[in-house]
C-alpha cells in the first residue's frame, strides 16, 4: 500500500526502508499495515471547514462561552491563515465589509474585536442612496428625520409595525449606521484571538480530501461513528465529527456531503472592487458617509475608510467589468467619476467605447453639461482622485439560499447557507449572526445535556436564521431586480418609492434597522 | 379492556401514549393513587391487576406496550417527540431544586439513577452533562433497553466507562446502597409514577437508593378535568388517535397527593414543583399553576444526616 503510493515523501520512505535490513523491514511493514487497520478516526466535538470570518467567529464565539468552552474543535482551511496584518496606515485591502452595530455587538462580546487593528477602521454615521436614472434619493441620515404622514398614521395604531419600528429607529445607537472593516483585519483578529486562547486545533493548508460517514461499528458491542461524518485530510488523518459546520464558502463541500440542495440564480453581473483614494483627507473623529447610486448596469457604492481612502464596491455587467479591469489608472478612476456624476447613458458610451475615446477627456465636457443636481449628486460627494495599484478586482454576483441550514450532524453558516447580492453589504453579517446564533443553540444544547450533532440542538439554529435570512436575501434581490430597470413606470414608481421613503421617518428607520442589523 | 391497536398508539405523542396506556383500570374502580393501602393497585405498573409477579412494579401489558415504541424512540419526528422536547426542562428542574439546598462542594459530580429510562432520552442527556460523575438506568422492558444500548453506542462520549449503564431489571432488582453515602445524588423518575398501581410503597423503597442530601425528582401529569378532557375526551373519542381505552386516568396523581405524602415521610423536605403546558409549535413551556392541572415536574429532597 505504502510502496504502491506515488507521493515523493512515500517513495523516500519505501527507499528508506529498503536499504534496511530484510528482518527489520519485515517487521516495520507489519506494524504499518496494523496501524492501517487499526486506524480509528479521531474524534471531535466540533470541526469547522473553513477558515473565513463566519468560522473563525463561530469556533471563537464557542471557546469564549462557558458552557461550550470544553468543546473538543478542530478549524481546517485549505488556506495559509495567517495573523499578518498590513501594519498601520498602509494600502488597504479591496476586501472590506459594513459591519452593522449588531455584527459589532457580537464581535466584541467574544473579545475579538480588541484584537482589531482599529485605525484601519472606520464608522459612518450616513448613507446617500440614489436613483442614477430619476435622480431621486433616500439620505439614511440618523440626525434628521422628517415626520411624515405615517408618522402620524403610526402614533394612531399602537404597536403597529411602523410604531416598533420608529421605535426601533429612534432608540438604536443613533451615530453610527456601520463600520468599515477589511476582511483580512477582522480575521487576523480572530485568529490572534484563537491562538491567544489555544484549546482549538488549527489545521491550516491543508485541504479537506473527502468526507464520508464513518465505518460500520466492529461487532454488536463497539462504538458506531457509521451516521458521523468523518472528513479525510491529507497524510490520511481522519477527524470524526458530532457536529460538521460548513462555513467552506459558496460552493460548500460540507453542503454537498449532507446533499442539502441550495437554489438561486447568478445575475449575469459583476462585482468590481477598488481601494481609492479621495481629493480630500477626513480626521478620525469626523462625520462620514457612504454613498450608492443605483445604475441600470447594478449599484455603485464607495464606502469610506480611514483618511483619504474609500472603498469600491461597483455591480455591473460582466463585459463592463472586464473592461474596467483593462483600463488605465487614470481612465479607471474617470469611469468612477463619471459613474457617480454623469447620466446612465454616458457610462455606458464610455465603457463601450473606451478604446477609441479617452474617459479623463469624455468625462470633461460631459461633466460641464450635465445637470448633477438633477441627477441627485450631492455638493459634499468627494472626487475620486486616485485608485491604489493592483487593487481593482471582480468576483461574480450570485444569490443562492440553502434548503435548509442543518442536517443530521451538519450545520451551514455563512456563504454556505446563502450567497447575497453585495448591494446591501449583508454578506459578512448575515455569517456572523449565524455563528452567533448557532453557538447560542450549541450552548444551550451543552446545559440541557443534547447530543449538539442532534436535530434537538440544531434545529433553533435553523428556525432562528432561515427565515430571517430569506428575508434579507429576498429584500436585496428585489431591490436588485427594481434598480435593473433604465426607464419608463418602473422608474417613475420606484422614484416615487424611493422620495416617499424620505419622507416617511418609521419606514426608514425600519430600512436602516434592517440595513444597519439592529435586534 | 379495549384492545390497543399498535399503528395509531405509536402515532401518539409520547405523554398521551402512556395517558392512553393506563386507561382500562379507571372503569374498574377509582381510589386515589396515594390515598391508603387498600388501593386496588398492586405494587406494579400493570393495566391488568392479575399478572403483577410478587416484590416488582413491572406490569406485563405496560412492557409489551414498550416494546412497539421501541423503534421510533429516536425518530425526531416520531411519537416520542414531545418527550424529547420535554427533556430540556429536566434539567433546569433539577438545577432548581439543587439550588434551594445548601450548594454541594465545588467538583461535586453527582450520581444519577434513573427508574424507567426507556430508549435513554433522559440517562443520556444527564450522562453527557460535566457535572454528571454517573449515570445508572433501568428499565423492565428488554426491547427499549436494547434500543437505549444501541443508542449509546453512536456517542463516544457515552461509551466512555462507567459513565453510563443500562440495566434490563425492574427496579427492585438493583442492589440497595451498602452505606447511606453510596446512595445516589439524583434519583430520577420521569412519566413512570403514573404507570405505577401502589406508588406510596414503590416511591418508598426508591428513596433507600438517595443518599442523604440527595433529590428524588419526577415528572408526570395531573388527575384534572383538563387531563380527562385532553387525554381521554379529545385523543380517544373526538381525534381518536389512540384505541379508546388506553388511558388510565385515574392512576394520574395530584401534586398535593405527591406533597402531603412526601410531608408526612420523616426523612424527606423540600418540596419543589413546576408544571409544563405543550404548545403546538412551540414545544413545552413552562406555566405558574399548571401543575395542578396538567403535567408538572416534582422534586423532594432526602433530609442531610445532620439534620
Amino acid at each position: 500500500m505504502v510502496l504502491a503510493s506515488t507521493h515523493p515523501s512515500s517513495l523516500r520512505a519505501a527507499r528508506r526502508l529498503l536499504e534496511l535490513p530484510p528482518a527489520v523491514r519485515r517487521s516495520f511493514w507489519s506494524t504499518a499495515s496494523a496501524a492501517a487497520i487499526e486506524r480509528k478516526p479521531e474524534i471531535f466535538d466540533l470541526v469547522c471547514v473553513g477558515g473565513g470570518p463566519a468560522g473563525l467567529s463561530l469556533v471563537s464565539a464557542l471557546r469564549s462561552d462557558p458552557a461550550t468552552k470544553g468543546l473538543k474543535i478542530a478549524l481546517v482551511d485549505g488556506q495559509d491563515l495567517t495573523t499578518s496584518r498590513t501594519p498601520g496606515n498602509e494600502g488597504f485591502s479591496n476586501r472590506c465589509s459594513s459591519l452593522t452595530p449588531a455584527s459589532l455587538h457580537f464581535l466584541k462580546e467574544i473579545g475579538a474585536w480588541n484584537n482589531v487593528n482599529n485605525i484601519r477602521t472606520q464608522p459612518y454615521h450616513g448613507m446617500e442612496v440614489w436613483d442614477g436614472v430619476s435622480g431621486s434619493k433616500i439620505s439614511f441620515d440618523p440626525v434628521d428625520q422628517t415626520p411624515g404622514l405615517l408618522d402620524s398614521l403610526a402614533e394612531l395604531v399602537p404597536g403597529s409595525r411602523f410604531a416598533a419600528s420608529k421605535r426601533k429607529y429612534e432608540t438604536g445607537d443613533p451615530t453610527t449606521v456601520a463600520t468599515i472593516c477589511e476582511n483580512g483585519n477582522l480575521t487576523a483578529a480572530l485568529l490572534q484571538q484563537l491562538k491567544e486562547s489555544g484549546g482549538v486545533e488549527i489545521l491550516d493548508k491543508t485541504k479537506v480530501e473527502s468526507i464520508n460517514l464513518g465505518p460500520e461499528p466492529e461487532n454488536e458491542e463497539a462504538l458506531d461513528l457509521s451516521q458521523w461524518p468523518v472528513l479525510t485530510l491529507p497524510n490520511n488523518r481522519q477527524l470524526a465529527a458530532r457536529l460538521l459546520v460548513g462555513a467552506d464558502g459558496a460552493n460548500s463541500p460540507v453542503r454537498q456531503f449532507a446533499d442539502i440542495p441550495s437554489h438561486g440564480w447568478d445575475y449575469g453581473q459583476n462585482g468590481v472592487v477598488a481601494t481609492l483614494q479621495l481629493d480630500r483627507s477626513f480626521t478620525a473623529d469626523e462625520i462620514r458617509t457612504a454613498y450608492q447610486r443605483f445604475l441600470p448596469t447594478g449599484p455603485i457604492a464607495l464606502l469610506p475608510l480611514p483618511g483619504n481612502r474609500a472603498s469600491l464596491v461597483w455591480s455591473t455587467t460582466a463585459p463592463f467589468a472586464t473592461k474596467l479591469k483593462q483600463l488605465s489608472p487614470p481612465d479607471f478612476i474617470a469611469m468612477v467619476n463619471a459613474a457617480f456624476r454623469l447620466l446612465p447613458i454616458d457610462i455606458d458610451f464610455m465603457l463601450t467605447h473606451h478604446e477609441s475615446v479617452s474617459p479623463a477627456s469624455e468625462l470633461a465636457w460631459r461633466e460641464t453639461s450635465t445637470n448633477s443636481k438633477s441627477l441627485g449628486l450631492l455638493n459634499t460627494f468627494p472626487r475620486v482622485a486616485e485608485v491604489q495599484e493592483g487593487s481593482v478586482a471582480s468576483f461574480p454576483l450570485r444569490m443562492r439560499h440553502a434548503d435548509t441550514y442543518t442536517g443530521h450532524r451538519v450545520a451551514l453558516i455563512g456563504d454556505a447557507a446563502h450567497t447575497v447580492h453585495p448591494l446591501a453589504g449583508q454578506g459578512l453579517n448575515l455569517g456572523l449572526a449565524d455563528s452567533e446564533s448557532l453557538v447560542k443553540s450549541i450552548a444551550y444544547g451543552m446545559e440541557t445535556g443534547m447530543d449538539i450533532g442532534s436535530c434537538w440542538c440544531l434545529d433553533g439554529y435553523n428556525a432562528d436564521r432561515w427565515a430571517k435570512n430569506n428575508a434579507m436575501l429576498g429584500v436585496v434581490d428585489k431591490l436588485q431586480k427594481l434598480y435593473s430597470v433604465g426607464s419608463g413606470p418602473v422608474v417613475w414608481g420606484r422614484s416615487l418609492g424611493l422620495d416617499l421613503v424620505n419622507k416617511m421617518g418609521p419606514l426608514k428607520g425600519a430600512l436602516m434597522g434592517a440595513a444597519a442589523g439592529t435586534k | 379492556m379495549a384492545p390497543v391497536r399498535p399503528q395509531s398508539f405509536l402515532s401518539l405523542p409520547a405523554p398521551l401514549r402512556r395517558a392512553v396506556a393506563s386507561y382500562s383500570l379507571a372503569r374498574a374502580a377509582y381510589a386515589p393513587p396515594l390515598a391508603n393501602s387498600t388501593s386496588i393497585r398492586a405494587h406494579s405498573t400493570e393495566s391488568s391487576p392479575h399478572n403483577g409477579h410478587a416484590g416488582s412494579s413491572v406490569n406485563e401489558t405496560e412492557v409489551s406496550h414498550f416494546n412497539t415504541l421501541a423503534s421510533s424512540w429516536w425518530d425526531p419526528h416520531g411519537s416520542s417527540r414531545l418527550l424529547h422536547l420535554m427533556n430540556q426542562h429536566r434539567h433546569p428542574f433539577i438545577n432548581r431544586c439543587l439550588s434551594t439546598a445548601p450548594p454541594l462542594p465545588p467538583n461535586h459530580k453527582r450520581k444519577y439513577l434513573d427508574i424507567g429510562c426507556g430508549g435513554g432520552i433522559f440517562a443520556e442527556s444527564a450522562a453527557r452533562l460535566a457535572t454528571t460523575q454517573s449515570v445508572t438506568a433501568v428499565d423492565p422492558t428488554p426491547e427499549v433497553i436494547a434500543v437505549a444500548k444501541r443508542h449509546q453506542r453512536t456517542d463516544p462520549l457515552l461509551m466512555e466507562p462507567g459513565r453510563l449503564t443500562y440495566h434490563n431489571i425492574p427496579i427492585e432488582a438493583l442492589p440497595l446502597p451498602t452505606t447511606p453515602a453510596d446512595g445516589f445524588d439524583i434519583v430520577s423518575l420521569f412519566e413512570v409514577i403514573e404507570h405505577i398501581q401502589q406508588p406510596a410503597p414503590f416511591l418508598r423503597s426508591i428513596l433507600q437508593h438517595l443518599k442523604p442530601g440527595g433529590w428524588l425528582i419526577g415528572s408526570t401529569i395531573a388527575r384534572t378535568g383538563t387531563s380527562w378532557f385532553t387525554t381521554k375526551f379529545m385523543a380517544e373519542e373526538v381525534l381518536q388517535m389512540v384505541p379508546r381505552g388506553t388511558h388510565e386516568w385515574s392512576q394520574y396523581i395530584q401534586p398535593h397527593e405527591l406533597k402531603s405524602w412526601a410531608a408526612k415521610q420523616p426523612d424527606l423536605e423540600g418540596w419543589q414543583t413546576m408544571g409544563v403546558v405543550y404548545v403546538p409549535g412551540f414545544g413545552w413551556k413552562e406555566v405558574d399553576g399548571s401543575e395542578s392541572w396538567g403535567n408538572y415536574f416534582f422534586g423532594v429532597r432526602k433530609k442531610s444526616l445532620e439534620e
